[in-house]
């Protein structure tokens, strides 16, 4: 399976989804999560759905105000973000009682 | 109150950055659209809108730079491929720069050009290493070693050993006889030398007519004056040698300085050894009447005209007329025969003392007309206010077209130094973190997007460099080809002009420069070097203490973890 770079960003927005697998996403509340700008966010997402990892859709909301794109990750996607996160998570455990200590 | 206007310009700058964005990026443009009603804030939305404009702007670059790229295309690890990404594009965008850069170093006078612009920074370590003219040295072993007596005579001329000068001079001359005129080119540089009378001897026997001679001899009794060694002969013997001397070449009827024959030794020798250094070959006053013959002509031209305006007191009106006549006369051999701007501007120089003196002695006689004639031929050769001045105006606007050319050199040359260094540092860095884990080496990880636009940008640079570096030497270089080849002197001074200022760091006045060396290192100008040298390292450090604060101060992917919604 081809994957993207997974930048430290792009972790950020792979645990957002994981929190929540199932459900349909919007970018300005994925924006607000991860507090990542629009500028950094939507390249992320893009290149998620680029490599299929990322399913997008649109979503008619109220009367005379534009649909809005939902997002959600496909199962290939929730499996790289699994693995991803899981990486780098020793790592975060030996670093965290030292930094909690106090 | 400015709510409406600020959603307004928000909603209008991300729909005109979807109009220019390519077609299958354009839906994201209306995602992040969609969104701009539900962005709390006003400044938040036209941030939010802010944002949007530049990825959809990027992408419209893209497209640009590379027509068939579309996002829908599957990966491919195919460099150049239609979906190639924007770091794979910069990296050969930077590789093309570079390349083209590295054509420029086939280019002879690129090469010379870059030797010329690490001129201050080569003779600092020169300096440093006490190896002053290692080139020189190399080349008069490999004539030695041929028994070419032309090529020895060559290095003789320019070493600034004055001992090895010597020799070498000797060894031509053994050689070659006909070689016999390097004596006074060496003499005249080295006029220290013991081995002086004994040349000068043989030169009159061989040139009996050349002034240039006593020019030398009168020089070399100067220098023992002024280092006077103990049990050699009084002042006043050396004073007597001096004005005898001195006299001689004041009657001489031939002023040679034997110049093209120096350009003759050029012409043979630099192509035979390829031995293209425009320093060595074309710089300095070496090749000139040295300042020191001209200091010596003119302190006896003042004891002439003073003695003769002693004879006019005591009514002596003829004998007085003889003495100026004679610096008249010298000053007319020096500028006629002589071949350099120096000569020409010495010789004028005389002539106008000497006129002016013969004007009063006119004047005194009764004799208008004559008086008027000298006072004209004076004003004409005035060094101020003369023919000669308008050359020094001229010449003075010369040396500040040579020294911006020199400085714009210099730069470039120096700033092909900085993108090199800039390139190796980034290089590495993509190497790192292209061969590594991302586990092991994290930091190479989150620096390659900044490391590849230092490749894009620092290529950009060097090839702007070596265009700039190439096209402003270019003229130069001709030149100095034309000089080797067939001996054009046209523009020799401009070129002189050139190298001497390239010497000096650029953007220092010639001026604050010969002051700082005076001042804080007299004799030698490494100390200025070594001052600009750390100041430049200094630089350097500090700009790398930024960038690695830079990095230490960024988010690591493991820091992620610290958030408490990992699971």
């Amino acid at each position: 399976m081809n994957t993207p770079r997974i930048s430290p960003e792009t972790l950020r927005v792979l645990q957002s989804f994981l929190e929540r697998p199932t459900d349909w996403r919007y970018g300005y509340e994925l924006s607000r999560e991860t507090r990542l700008k629009s500028g950094t966010l939507y390249p992320i997402l893009m290149r998620l759905e680029k490599y299929k990892l990322l399913e997008a859709r649109w979503v008619a909301t109220q009367e005379g105000v534009p649909p809005r794109h939902t997002y959600r990750l496909t199962p290939n996607g929730l499996e790289l973000a699994k693995t991803q996160l899981a990486e780098t998570r020793p790592r975060w455990l030996v670093r965290q009682p030292a930094l909690s200590r106090g | 109150m400015l709510e409406m206007p600020l959603r307004h310009a928000a909603t209008v700058l991300l729909e005109s950055a979807i109009r220019i964005a390519p077609p299958d990026t354009r839906e994201w443009g209306q995602a992040m659209c969609g969104e701009l009603s539900y962005v709390d804030g006003h400044w938040a939305a036209l941030m939010w809108a802010l944002g949007g404009a530049s990825v959809m702007a990027k992408h419209a670059l893209i497209s640009l730079l590379i027509p068939g790229r579309r996002a829908g295309m599957p990966p491919s690890d195919e460099l150049l491929a239609k979906n190639v990404s924007l770091r794979k594009t910069a990296l050969v965008a930077g590789a093309g720069c570079i390349l083209m850069a590295l054509l420029f170093f086939g280019a002879p006078p690129f090469r010379q050009a870059f030797r010329v612009a690490l001129r201050p920074w080569y003779f600092v370590f020169q300096k440093a290493s006490g190896d002053i003219q290692p080139r020189f040295e190399a080349l008069a072993k490999r004539a030695e070693v041929q028994h070419d007596p032309v090529g020895l005579a060559f290095c003789a001329v320019r070493l600034w050993n004055s001992r090895e000068s010597a020799r070498l001079a000797e060894e031509a001359v053994r050689l070659d006889p006909n070689l016999l005129w390097v004596y006074a080119v060496v003499g005249m540089r080295h006029p220290e030398l013991p081995q002086i009378g004994q040349w000068t001897a043989r030169l009159e026997r061989w040139d009996p007519q050349n002034a240039i001679f006593r020019l030398i001899e009168a020089e070399s009794i100067e220098q023992a004056h002024s280092h006077p060694i103990v049990g050699s002969a009084s002042t006043e013997e050396k004073e007597r040698a001096w004005r005898s001397a001195m006299a001689a070449a004041f009657q001489s009827p031939k002023f040679d300085d034997y110049l093209d024959r120096v350009e003759e030794l050029n012409r043979k020798v630099v192509p035979r050894y390829r031995f293209y250094d425009p320093y060595e070959v074309q710089s300095r006053e070496e090749l000139d009447l040295p300042p020191s013959a001209f200091e010596n002509s003119q302190r006896f031209a003042q004891s002439l005209l003073h003695s003769g305006k002693a004879l006019e007191a005591r009514g002596d009106r003829n004998g007085a007329r003889d003495h100026h006549w004679t610096v008249a006369r010298f000053g007319q051999l020096i500028d006629s025969q002589g071949r350099t701007a120096f000569e020409h501007w010495a010789g004028t120089t005389l002539q106008a003392m000497a006129y002016k003196q013969l004007q009063t002695s006119s004047e005194k006689g009764g004799n208008q007309a004559e008086a008027a004639l000298f006072g004209y031929l004076a004003a004409r050769f005035d060094p101020v206010s003369g023919e000669h001045a308008e050359f020094a105006r001229e010449s003075a606007f010369g040396r500040y077209v040579s020294s911006r050319n020199a400085d714009v050199v210099e730069t470039s040359g120096l700033m092909i130094l900085v993108f090199s260094g800039l390139l190796v540092v980034a290089a590495a860095i993509l190497i790192a973190g292209s061969s590594v884990s991302r586990r092991t080496r994290p930091a190479a990880q989150r620096a390659k997007p900044l490391a590849t636009m230092v490749v894009l940008t620092s290529a950009v640079g060097l090839l702007f460099s070596s265009v700039t570096l190439y096209l402003t030497y270019r003229p130069y270089w001709y030149i100095f080809q034309g000089a080797i080849l067939n001996g054009g002197r046209s523009q020799a001074r401009d070129l002189r002009d050139f190298l001497m200022a390239a010497e000096r760091p650029p953007g220092i006045p010639t001026r604050l420069y010969l002051l700082l060396d005076s001042l804080l290192y007299s004799g030698s100008p490494s100390f200025l070097f070594y001052v600009w040298t750390g100041a430049t390292l200094l630089g350097v450090i500090g700009l790398v203490l930024i960038l690695l604060r830079h990095f230490r101060g960024r988010p690591s992917s493991g820091g992620l973890q610290n958030h408490p919604r990992v699971p």
